[in-house]
């Protein structure tokens, strides 16, 4: 009996869930909902709540997800006034701002597919605007000199006067330069230029370094000729005096003149004299005279 | 009836096999990801069919074996054959020996073939997301509807047929089959969602089949591994090994509960289904479903918020209420729903590079060893050095910049939660482009000199309020708790930050170099110093000993003055004598006394040659 009772009530629970799933809907606070009845789009809710509608086949719904939905486009390489080339993308802040026409435009309101069109949007008036800029609206060390904002305001008009002449059910809430960049084969250019900068730097430290120890030793052996330069005079100076002061003795000499040259030429022939010295003599000279003056031998006689 | 369960296996193998050629034709026609699954797995069923048709064969000839012999035994008497050893039963040893070696072989194959089949797409899926082609999806759709038809058909029969007759080598086929059937369904529903509202659906479903055949591989898995301690009780039918419950599960979903009753029975040799424990689950099962779902159901009721985080509650799609930390109540779901946000915690992501676990892990982090995948930003770059143009003589007028790469962290904060969540679909990503345009915004604009030295700690400061403003005006509810220019250098690539080190390096040779100098200087003027001295000292004792000697000479001299005048040639001849003797003490004297003869001395006065110039070797020179 108890069992009996349990079935229908459970059978009854499962009706009701079913038929609130069936009959009801609920639109979340984000969600923007587009009720379609036999596939023809007949309602837009906005307003989150619940809601009752008649079941699928009758009507259908398409919900979106009504904030702010964030893009991107490609990190493409843009040509610029100056006939540079840069590397740019761009971030985007869009909303569905008409949920039926969303749907219409775009097949079974795929988000894929209108992110698809609006990045190629966005990529069309990226080249166009960039077109009218410089190198140095966008990299400049002097900050008041870039133009960011002026080309996020430029892209958003233009992309603003594409959405409004083809009504895509789309708004625009905003846009930005995500990033900008230079191609790889410009980019190995520039670190060849920070590379040579940072050469010169080197140089100019390394043979500056050589020249300034250059200077400096020039400098010292400059200090050292003049110290020995000063030092020899003061030797030959003192030498003199030396001289001078020994030339008082001269007078002595003068008493005998030629008993002082004999002892001068004695000294000349010492000083002259060393083990290499050969010396020849015959028996007139003294002392070898003394040979002369020997006793003939008998044999000799 | 034997007779037409062989052909009944026979038949299921022709239409599984035709099946899968076809499938698999479809799949290429049309570039489905979930027909390429759905073809895998018919291949699978095509293995199956063929081995267990095979084994029923095989169990057919014993049969026939068995018949032939007992009629010999019956017209010819006992004796003949009652010494039956192994060679008088060919066609059962053949039996034995297939379900000893080659059924396990086979087990172990298919579950090779199952994994690698689930992984192997799984892979090729995650590379390949869309590759239908769009205009012949609806073909495609149809074909398969038709092969899950002719499939369920064929299977519904088989099964029904080994169920009823107990013919347990048709079940593997059959399940397969049937379970065929539903995985054909399947890749036609995820063709058609595909093409009409739900494009990833054909993606999808190839991974749910990709994860149903890596269940039949853990299956199989499992299956062998129990089969080695599943015990042996004698006269009891072997299951076939390549036989898969979750084949027959997704085929019968019905057959749940007997398929684990069998499964258990199976696995330990008795009948736990009928257990008290078991037939009472099976009675009340809806009634278990029914409170679980219950018990599902108030268990939406009750959230829990943890430290740090805040919660907001819709009540039917709308805005109700935010909760704190804590225990609340709210009506079941789907009246009300949940989402929750961590507030209190700080959150961080990172701009200019993507952190990896290695350079985390680094103790030393330098410009030239990648730190994780660095990004490079442009820079303002006021030159160093004035370039002059060759012909002009003017400086050149491209734009200087340079190439930086930072790495710089953002932590924040969620201050108000339903701003975070109502106003933008992914704040988060929001908040990084943000914060990576106000970046490369500040370096575009900055000088890499600056930035590199005096400027980085303003350029976190600026930073900060420049990503707060762009938050604040776009309210993401974000608070910028910080920014931090932690890692800035230029780039690693190409050797540039080398160089910058190497600029570090040659500044330090230069003090080294002028350094040496001034030792070298400090070396040259004391050595002239004491040259000087010396040479000074040496003329001033020069001087003394010329003015001693020669007064000393002087002072000889008068004393010899009186002595010579006194015997002027003998003192003359006295002192030549003495001096003569004095002198000439070292020198080689030849004395020539003979007057009369003609004889000719030759004297060699040539210096004698070095005894080690006699020793040179010779080498052949060119």
């Amino acid at each position: 009996m108890k069992k009996k009772a349990i079935t229908p009530l459970i059978a009854a629970v499962l009706l009701v869930i079913f038929v609130l799933l069936l009959f009801t809907f609920q639109v979340p606070q984000s969600q923007v909902v587009v009720v379609s009845t036999f596939l023809k789009p007949t309602d837009t809710i906005t307003n989150a709540g619940l809601y009752v509608k008649w079941p699928w086949p009758v009507q259908s719904l398409t919900r979106f997800d009504q904030r702010v939905q964030i893009s991107e486009d490609k990190f493409s390489e843009t040509y610029l006034a100056d006939h540079s080339i840069l590397l740019a993308n761009l971030f985007v802040g869009w909303r569905i701002s008409d949920g039926r026409q969303f749907m219409n435009v775009f097949k079974n309101g795929s988000t894929a597919s209108a992110q698809q069109q609006l990045e190629q949007i966005l990529r069309s008036a990226k080249l166009a605007v960039f077109a009218h800029y410089g190198l140095s609206d966008f990299v400049n060390s002097d900050a008041t000199q870039l133009k960011f904002n002026e080309v996020e305001k430029d892209i958003q008009a233009s992309v603003d006067k594409e959405l409004a002449q083809n009504n895509y059910g789309i708004r625009i809430e905003f846009l930005g330069i995500k990033q900008i960049g230079l191609p790889d084969s410009v980019t190995k250019t520039v670190f060849g230029r920070m590379k040579a900068e940072r050469t010169i730097l080197i140089n100019t430290a390394q043979y500056g370094g050589e020249a300034d120890a250059a200077k400096i030793r020039a400098a010292a052996e400059r200090q050292a000729a003049d110290v020995l330069a000063n030092a020899q005079a003061d030797a030959t100076r003192i030498e003199g005096e030396g001289q001078a002061e020994a030339a008082k003795t001269l007078a002595v000499f003068q008493q005998n003149p030629d008993l002082a040259v004999f002892q001068l030429e004695l000294a000349a022939l010492k000083s002259s004299m060393n083990k290499n010295t050969t010396l020849f003599f015959d028996e007139t000279k003294p002392p070898f005279d003394i040979f002369r003056k020997l006793p003939a031998s008998p044999e000799t006689k | 009836m034997d007779r037409s369960i062989q052909k009944n296996g026979l038949v299921n193998l022709a239409l599984v096999l035709v099946i899968f050629l076809a499938g698999f034709a479809v799949t290429v026609f049309a570039g489905s990801l979930a027909g390429q699954a759905a073809a895998v797995f018919l291949g699978l069923a095509v293995l199956v069919t063929f081995v267990s048709w095979f084994q029923m064969r095989l169990e057919e000839n014993e049969r026939l074996e068995k018949l032939e012999l007992d009629e010999l035994a019956r017209s010819r008497g006992s004796s003949l054959f009652e010494a039956r050893d192994s060679g008088s039963f060919p066609a059962r040893n053949a039996r034995e020996q297939f379900e000893k070696y080659f059924v396990p072989g086979f087990a172990i194959l298919l579950l090779a073939l199952e994994a690698g089949g689930a992984w192997l797409l799984w892979h090729w899926s995650g590379k390949n997301p869309a590759p239908l082609k769009a205009a012949n999806a609806t073909v495609a759709v149809s074909l398969f509807a038709i092969f899950a038809l002719l499939l369920f058909l064929f299977g519904r029969f088989s099964v029904t047929i080994a169920r009823l007759e107990n013919h347990r080598l048709l079940r593997p086929g059959a399940s397969f089959l049937l379970a065929g059937a539903y995985v054909c369904a399947f890749a036609a529903l995820g063709i058609a969602g595909a093409e009409t509202k739900y494009p990833n659906a054909d993606f999808w479903v190839a991974r749910g089949l990709c994860v149903l055949l890596g269940l039949l591989a853990v299956e199989n898995l499992l299956t062998l591994l129990l089969e080695i301690y599943r015990p042996r009780v004698k006269g009891k039918v072997v299951r076939p090994l390549y036989e898969s419950r979750v084949a027959g599960i997704l085929a019968q979903p019905e057959s749940l509960f007997t398929a684990a009753a069998q499964t258990l029975d199976y696995q330990f040799g008795f009948k736990v289904s009928e257990t008290w424990f078991f037939q009472a689950c099976k009675k009340n099962l809806l009634a278990l479903l029914l409170v679980q779902f219950a018990v599902l159901l108030l268990s939406t009721t009750v959230v829990f918020v943890d430290a740090g985080e805040q919660a907001v509650l819709e009540h039917y799609g709308k805005l109700a209420r935010i909760f704190g930390p804590g225990v609340h109540f709210k009506l079941p779901w789907p009246a009300d729903k949940i989402y929750r946000f961590r507030t209190e915690q700080i959150q961080s992501f990172a701009v200019g590079y993507t952190p990896d676990a290695e350079s985390e892990a680094a103790k030393v982090l330098l410009w030239t060893v990648p730190h994780a995948k660095e990004q490079n930003f442009l820079v303002g770059n006021r030159p160093q050095v004035t370039v002059a143009d060759a012909d002009t003589n003017d400086t050149a007028s491209t734009t200087p910049m340079g190439l930086i790469t930072v790495s710089i962290p953002v932590q924040f904060q969620i201050t108000n939660v339903t701003d975070w969540f109502y106003k933008n679909s992914t704040p988060e990503d929001l908040l990084q482009s943000l914060a990576t345009r106000e970046v490369v915004c500040y370096l575009a604009g900055s000088d890499l000199n600056d930035i590199l030295s005096h400027g980085r700690l303003e350029a976190a400061a600026v930073l900060r309020d420049r990503i707060q403003t762009a938050a604040d005006k776009r309210r993401l509810g974000v608070k910028i708790v910080f920014v931090g220019l932690q890692d800035i250098h230029p780039p690693t690539a190409s050797d540039v930050a080398a160089t910058y080190e190497n600029v570090v390096g040659a500044e330090q040779t230069r003090l080294a170099t002028i350094l040496g100098a001034q030792s070298d200087a400090i070396r040259t003027n004391l050595l002239a110093g004491s040259a000087a001295f010396t040479l000074t000292n040496i003329a001033d004792a020069n001087r003394v000993r010329l003015v001693t000697s020669k007064f000393a000479e002087a002072a000889l001299f008068t004393n010899q003055i009186p002595a010579f005048a006194a015997a002027p040639s003998v003192y003359r001849e006295r002192l030549y004598l003495q001096n003569f003797a004095a002198a000439t003490l070292n020198a080689r004297k030849y004395v020539l006394l003979a007057t009369n003869t003609q004889d000719v001395l030759i004297f060699d006065l040539e210096d004698k040659v070095r005894a080690d110039l006699m020793n040179l070797p010779i080498t052949n020179s060119p």
